[in-house]
């Protein structure tokens, strides 16, 4: 029969590896369509330029054997491919800093920003938990936020008081703020992210802060200039976080400066407990 | 390296002005990138005379049409100081301003021509100097009043006396790129076998093979070339005695070389087929050129001025690969060494000429496109390394090498293995995180590849916290980003979390 044959030449000699990329593409739905290529260049194509140019200075007798002006060999750059997040960086250091502090231990439910998987642990704990809003009730549920310190306190308001006598903790500590505010606020937002969502379906609402955050220079705080923004980004997480009953005047002015526009962000890494994975349907 | 030398000397003896000459270069520079984005880059070349160190322009005596007149008319008049005169005709005739009034005045090219073929040698000499000079104005009215002087020009290429060959040559090939009635007349007049017997018959005269393919480089660069001048070339002797040129022998010279090879890559990048050039050797030369004087240069013996070289024989293969059937690649490229004297020219030009490292990694993807064995030979060789080192370096570096890690692990499973064992996931991990669009969607082409081809790189790869980089592009703004890394994480990687835990298991 001819067939099975024409089928037998027709892969012969084709790697495994290959026959298994070739059914998954007619599968449908592959995005993959890397395939080697021969590139042929013309004559005036771009990248001849710079030889074309060399050449040229030689024939114009301007030949010289050390380059005096050293070309400049360019490294790529480095960005955070949150979308809503503009951040550029030369190294990746730079970009491993700026993800591990503003995109790290991100809540899913709300989108805000903490700086540390227990201090997220707790933000979960204390907000998305309604087990927790039954027991603490009844019992010490709010945990001292130093690490190692391990007491508990039946309210906010006593661990707070704690943090500030005991640990010696700053009155606005930025994160340790009630949630009061935040249903007004939730509210407003809810709005605006119906006209821009976009991309993002059925996955965890997305809220202001990690694009409030984002949206900052990349420079990383080393001065005491740049140290400015980096506060104003924390506190504007915060703000949001935990509009605090308290601190009212320090909070009020600068909300405003920022934009709430929704970033279609969602929660990732090991800290959050409403990952995303295994969840269908990307609009694509 | 005549050339080289004398601007060398130049920059040093003239210590005040090398400021100059470097604002001057710059200059020059700007000029020409503009030139060649117009499609008008062209070239003269100005041979200097033996007592010469330096084009001057700067004369003694003013010049002016005055001089011009007064000199013909000695000419004309003149028995025994005809030499004299016409050396000083020679001198003025390096001012722009003098040689436009020399072709306004009548009679004088009649005149010149009558010298030139004259019975005085001398005489011709001087009367060929003219014309050359006159050949290198800027103005392009000038070359087309010098036509009447090129059928004997092109006569006078089969003499015997190299400096007047020499001077004929430069002059025809100034003149070509002028104008289209200049090529025509020459091409009716016989240039292309005048050059194919000047370069066979003086094969051993490196001063005139050099300035025989700088002719026909000036011609083959023209607009009209492709149509008109290419196919006779292609039909004449002429490509198999530019390859002849190119082989590595102790009386190598560097600079007939450079023409002949530009020669070579003008010819080859103008056709999309080059079955002729393939048959002649070309692929082979070309490559094994390329090994020694890479050799040459990862050893350190970076002569001055071998990148002219390098560049466009870089060139020929590249663009060669593309009319090589990959079944006669192996037949055609005799020389193993291709693939690592390329890695290394890549390394030892990736500072001071990176537009050069950039063609010769066009080159290593070319080579390793469609063949496993040259794939398999980079592998081998453990250039792989090498490669990924160059991957921070943007301008079409870094793209590139990311497409020639694509080509070997399309070609076989065990090759994605071996890519892993060689570090190619955590480059990948980084390449994912880089601002250029490109570089990450590459990147996601090649992991695919990877994962594909077997459960060790696709566990490593979990292993190395690649999943979150994919969870980040899920949500960006590109759609062959969102695309491609989606598909990957619900097709090919899901299956290999190994922290799912009840809290975080999908929705049923």
């Amino acid at each position: 029969m001819l067939q099975p044959e024409a089928l037998q030449l027709r892969t012969e000699g084709r790697d495994e590896q290959q026959e298994r990329r070739l059914s998954e593409s007619e599968e449908g739905n592959n995005p993959f369509s890397f395939t080697p290529q021969i590139i042929r260049l013309h004559k005036d194509h771009e990248l001849f330029e710079d030889g074309d140019i060399h050449r040229h200075m030689y024939l114009q007798d301007l030949y010289i054997s050390e380059a005096e002006d050293k070309p400049a060999l360019s490294v790529s750059e480095f960005a955070c491919h949150i979308s809503g997040c503009s951040g550029v960086f030369s190294a990746l250091e730079e970009y491993e800093h700026h993800y591990n502090a503003l995109h790290r231990h991100v809540c899913c439910s709300c989108r805000r920003s903490l700086p540390s998987a227990r201090l997220l642990d707790i933000h979960i704990q204390e907000w998305h938990d309604s087990l927790f809003t039954i027991l603490a009730q009844k019992q010490d549920m709010y945990q001292c936020l130093v690490e190692g310190c391990g007491q508990t306190f039946r309210t906010n308001k006593h661990r707070k008081d704690h943090l500030i006598r005991i640990h010696k903790y700053p009155p606005d500590f930025r994160f340790d703020k009630t949630k009061k505010e935040r249903g007004r606020r939730e509210t407003k937002r809810k709005e605006q992210k119906d006209a821009a969502m976009e991309v993002v379906d059925d996955v965890c609402e997305s809220e202001g802060v990690c694009e409030v955050m984002c949206n900052s220079p990349s420079d990383e705080p080393e001065g005491g200039e740049s140290m400015e923004t980096h506060e104003c980004e924390e506190k504007a997480t915060t703000e949001d976080v935990l509009a605090a009953a308290q601190d009212t005047e320090s909070t009020a002015p600068r909300k405003p400066q920022y934009s709430y526009r929704i970033p279609n962000t969602v929660c990732f890494g090991h800290g959050s407990v409403r990952g995303f994975r295994g969840r269908r349907g990307r609009r694509k | 390296m005549w050339r080289l030398n004398k601007v060398r000397h130049k920059a040093g003896q003239q210590g005040g002005s090398l400021e100059e000459l470097r604002l001057k270069r710059r200059e020059n520079e700007r000029a020409l990138r503009q030139a060649r984005r117009d499609r008008q880059l062209v070239s003269k070349r100005l041979l200097l005379n033996e007592d010469e160190e330096q084009p001057d322009v700067s004369m003694d005596t003013a010049p002016g049409g005055h001089d011009i007149v007064s000199l013909l008319h000695k000419l004309q008049h003149s028995g025994t100081e005809k030499e004299a005169h016409l050396k000083a005709l020679s001198k003025v005739l390096r001012d722009p301003a003098a040689q436009l009034t020399f072709i306004k005045h009548e009679n004088s090219m009649h005149l010149l021509v009558g010298l030139l073929t004259g019975s005085n040698a001398q005489c011709r000499l001087q009367a060929v100097r003219c014309l050359h000079e006159l050949s290198h104005s800027s103005h392009t009215n000038v070359a087309p009043a010098c036509l009447p002087a090129t059928p004997y020009l092109l006569t006078y290429l089969s003499g015997p006396s190299t400096k007047f060959t020499e001077l004929c040559l430069y002059t025809l090939g100034n003149m070509c790129p002028d104008s289209d009635v200049v090529r025509e007349k020459l091409l009716a007049q016989g240039i292309i076998p005048a050059l194919a017997s000047c370069i066979e018959n003086q094969r051993h005269t490196l001063a005139v093979v050099e300035a025989a393919a700088f002719t026909l480089s000036q011609l083959l660069q023209a607009r009209d070339a492709p149509e008109k001048i290419i196919p006779i070339v292609l039909k004449s002797t002429l490509p198999s005695h530019l390859l002849s040129v190119l082989t590595p022998d102790p009386q190598f010279g560097l600079a007939p070389a450079i023409e002949c090879a530009w020669c070579l890559h003008y010819l080859i990048c103008s056709t999309d087929d080059n079955k002729e050039l393939l048959a002649q050797g070309a692929l082979s030369q070309c490559s094994s050129l390329l090994v020694s004087l890479g050799g040459a240069v990862t050893e350190g013996n970076k002569e001055d001025g071998i990148e002219l070289l390098i560049w466009p024989l870089l060139r020929c293969v590249g663009n060669i690969l593309s009319s090589c059937p990959e079944e006669d690649l192996n037949a055609q490229l005799t020389d193993a060494h291709l693939p690592a004297s390329l890695c290394g020219l890549v390394q030892a030009y990736l500072h001071t000429l990176p537009a050069l490292a950039r063609e010769t990694v066009w080159v290593l993807n070319n080579l390793t496109a469609h063949s496993t064995e040259f794939c398999s030979a980079l592998l081998t060789l453990n250039l792989v390394p090498g490669l990924i080192q160059l991957l921070p370096f943007s301008q079409g570096i870094n793209t590139m090498i990311l497409r020639i890690l694509a080509n070997i692990a399309h070609k076989k499973k065990v090759f994605c293995v071996q890519l892993m064992q060689l570090g190619l996931l955590s480059a990948l991990c980084a390449t994912l995180k880089m601002a250029d669009q490109e570089m990450v969607i590459q990147s996601l082409d090649i992991l695919f590849m990877m994962t594909v081809s077997s459960p060790v790189v696709a566990e490593e790869f979990v292993r190395q916290d690649g999943l979150s980089l994919l969870e980040v592009l899920q949500y960006n703004g590109a759609a062959e980003m969102r695309q491609r890394s989606t598909y990957l994480l619900e097709k090919h990687l899901l299956s290999y979390q190994q922290h799912i835990t009840v809290d975080n298991m999908p929705d049923p």
